[in-house]
């Protein structure tokens, strides 16, 4: 693995546990937005036809 | 969810459940990174129906929907979120009920399961999605190990914890 992808990982791990330390009314506020983005990409169209043709 | 939170603690004044508890990606939001869901586990204990040994939801329906809410599958959905309301299927999962923290979201008072109880269940039930959420609570460091061995040992679950620990970490563990 590289110096560079070693950094990345190694930030990515911290933001992560930076966000796990938040109160748990910041985290459900994130996990709201999350969940409309998912559902935003799971009713665009472009989305569905592609599952239809498996 | 604040709102869907406020209609269940109402649920539980009004005397329509007792004590419930969140599981799911929802409770493990309490001590990880957020993660999407699309819903939320309720985990509660229902009356029995009158005269039988049935557990029954009827009670919650009928309540929910006198309300307005509506149900979707397996889901009544509270306030824009699909909530499954979940009996204890094994002591496990009653015991995790039992023994869930109260905490607040936006001031709203609910309960979560504990860490520790969360990671048996996920071990026990042993989906893709379950496997990551224990690895994601091994990397956090939060687990309290010993009241996690008890519960592991006390469900007989220790087998399946060393087959989990080989399957991802290998001799690493």
């Amino acid at each position: 693995m590289s110096e560079w992808m070693r950094k990345v990982l190694e930030n990515k791990r911290q933001m992560r546990k930076q966000i796990a330390t938040l109160p748990f009314s910041e985290k459900i506020k994130i996990l709201e937005k999350l969940r409309d983005r998912s559902l935003a990409i799971a009713s665009n169209p472009l989305r569905r036809q592609s599952f239809h043709r498996g | 969810m604040k709102a869907t939170l406020e209609v269940i603690n109402r649920m539980q004044s009004d005397g329509v459940i007792g004590k419930y508890a969140i599981g799911g990606a929802v409770g493990a939001t309490f001590y990880l990174e957020p993660s999407a869901t699309l819903d939320i586990d309720v985990f509660v204990s229902f009356q029995t129906a009158p005269g039988s040994s049935l557990i029954t939801i009827a009670p919650v329906c009928t309540y929910l929907t006198s309300h307005g809410y509506k149900t979707e599958g397996e889901y009544m959905v509270i306030e824009g979120w699909p909530v499954q309301f979940l009996p204890p299927g094994d002591v496990l999962t009653g015991e995790a009920l039992e023994q869930a923290i109260e905490t607040e979201v936006e001031e709203v008072r609910t309960w979560v399961m504990t860490a520790e109880h969360l990671t048996a269940i996920e071990l026990k039930t042993g989906r893709p999605k379950d496997c990551a959420r224990i690895l994601q609570f091994i990397e956090s460091g939060i687990l309290d190990t010993n009241r996690l061995d008890s519960i592991l040992s006390q469900h007989r679950l220790l087998a399946k914890w060393e087959q989990f620990g080989q399957r991802f970490f290998g001799d690493d563990k």
